[in-house]
This record gives structure tokens, C-alpha cells and sequence, in this order.
């Protein structure tokens, strides 16, 4: 296997799991830890992608100094060992319903919209752009960004219903 | 399938973006404090600058419309951070905690 195909996914998983640990970590100074780590991985992920302005601009703006914000705001309010506090587990599972919804409509819209190919992803503007006959094409992918609209919608107002009744 | 797995391409880095996007979601959706929901917020930001400089990357050789959207949508979400940081402190000073929902008990 060669180098740069593990320190991508080496990179896929640190990233990952630096953003599950900013949800889930049990204190909020590891909370904050876990941002910093993303930062930091992020960064070495836009190397891979030759963008080494934005790496140093994010490690700077972001690693030094949002970080070192939010810690001194912390230290300020004395919530550094804040414990870890989520919503009720209905709420926990409507959530995760809803992400995964989200999660297959984007992969649908994707795979009908790119023909399993997303390297057409410029064919697709240049056809939008020019072929205006040939958009009926299109439709399909369209009922599904709808479709996700809708939804959001009515999970937003269930939300919000239910907050009001509370 | 290994072929795929190991030909890292535009599709990998369009997976990761996807799945940094619903995990940052998911934390703003079942997090009941505030900062880190505010945390959350910035991994999503995280999440599009990959999927554009991804973009600039593989589909436009020059790299600079990617670099510079993605400089301004840095500078814009870190300073959207900080507002909302400042509210929170605002917040903590006249409830004493980072609830939401105590909050909102307290709103009603």
C-alpha cells in the first residue's frame, strides 16, 4: 500500500474521530482538545490537496487563536470541567433519523444526478448552462433536493411545536 | 473494490466531506450546550472548505477561486464564531449556565 493512501486514510479517521470527540467527550476542556485536533488534522488534510495558504491561515486564525478564545471564555466562566450534557434519547433518535435521511438523499442525488461518476460534475453545470431542452433530465434530482426541503420543514415545525407546548 | 478503496480521488475526500458534515450536524442537533454546539457549527464550516479546495483541486488546475472562497469562508465562520461567543458569555452572565433548554424553560 502506498504512503500517501494510508496517510489519507489516517487523516479520514483522525478527522472523524476528532469531530465524534467535540460531541461526545465527557468534559469540555477534551471538547475543546478535540477541536484543536480537527483544526490541526484538517490542515494536514489541505496539504494533500496543495492548499498550503489555507493550512497556515487555518492553523493561525483558527489553532491559535479561536481556540485560545474559547479557552480563556471558559476559564472566565469557570466551565473548563463542564460535564457532557445531551437531549433526551427521543430527541437523540429523531436526530440520527433525520441525518440518516439527509445522508441518503445526498447519496441518492449524487448517484442518480452523477451516473455513479462525480468526475461529470462540470459536465453537469456546462449541460445546465447551455442545453436547456435536455433539463427534464435533471428532474429527478430535483424531487429529491425538494423532498429533503419538505422534510426539514415539517422536523423543524415538530420540533418547534413541541417546544412551545413544553 | 480494493482498486477503488486504494485510488484515492475525488469521491474519498467527497465521503469524508459528507460524513464531518452529519457528524457536526448531529452534534447540533443532541447537544444541549451551547458551546458545543457552537464547535459543531465550525466542524461543518471545516466540512465545505475540504469539499471546496476538493473541488479546486481535481477540477480547476489553477487552485485560486478554491483558495480564496475558502479563505473568506474561514475569516467569516471564525468571526461568526466569536459573535456567538460573545452572546453566550451574554447569556451566561444574566442565566449562570449554558443549557439550552434550561434556557428555554426559563424564556417560557
Amino acid at each position: 500500500m502506498e504512503s500517501n493512501v494510508l496517510y489519507f486514510y489516517a487523516l479520514f479517521f483522525a478527522i472523524l474521530i476528532s469531530a465524534s470527540g467535540i460531541i461526545f467527550t465527557p468534559r469540555m476542556y477534551m471538547a475543546l482538545i478535540s477541536l484543536l485536533c480537527l483544526i490541526c488534522f484538517s490542515s494536514l488534510l489541505y496539504l494533500t490537496l496543495n492548499a498550503q495558504y489555507i493550512a497556515i491561515f487555518q492553523l493561525i486564525l483558527c489553532g491559535l487563536f479561536l481556540c485560545a478564545y474559547i479557552f480563556i471564555l471558559l476559564k472566565k466562566i469557570g466551565r473548563t470541567n463542564l460535564k457532557l450534557k445531551l437531549v433526551s434519547p427521543f430527541k437523540i433518535s429523531v436526530s440520527v433519523i433525520v441525518a440518516g435521511v439527509f445522508s441518503a438523499l445526498c447519496w441518492l442525488f449524487f448517484k442518480e444526478e452523477f451516473n455513479n461518476s462525480l468526475y461529470d460534475i462540470f459536465n453537469f453545470v456546462i449541460v445546465k448552462s447551455t442545453d436547456v431542452v435536455k433539463f427534464s433530465q435533471h428532474l429527478f434530482p430535483l424531487h429529491i433536493v425538494l423532498l429533503l426541503v419538505f422534510v426539514t420543514a415539517a422536523v423543524l415545525k415538530i420540533f418547534l411545536e413541541k417546544g412551545e407546548q413544553q | 473494490m480494493i482498486e477503488a478503496i486504494l485510488n484515492i480521488g475525488l469521491v474519498h475526500y467527497l465521503i469524508l466531506v459528507m460524513l464531518l458534515f452529519l457528524t457536526g450536524l448531529l452534534g447540533v442537533l443532541i447537544s444541549r450546550n451551547i458551546l458545543r454546539t457552537i464547535m459543531s457549527l465550525f466542524s461543518m464550516t471545516i466540512s465545505i472548505v475540504i469539499s471546496f479546495l476538493t473541488f479546486g483541486f481535481y477540477c480547476d488546475n489553477s487552485l485560486d477561486n478554491a483558495n480564496i472562497t475558502s479563505i473568506f469562508i474561514l475569516t467569516i465562520a471564525v468571526v461568526q464564531a466569536i459573535i456567538a461567543l460573545v452572546i453566550l458569555y451574554k447569556i451566561y452572565q444574566s442565566n449562570e449556565y449554558l443549557d439550552v433548554e434550561k434556557i428555554k424553560d426559563k424564556e417560557n
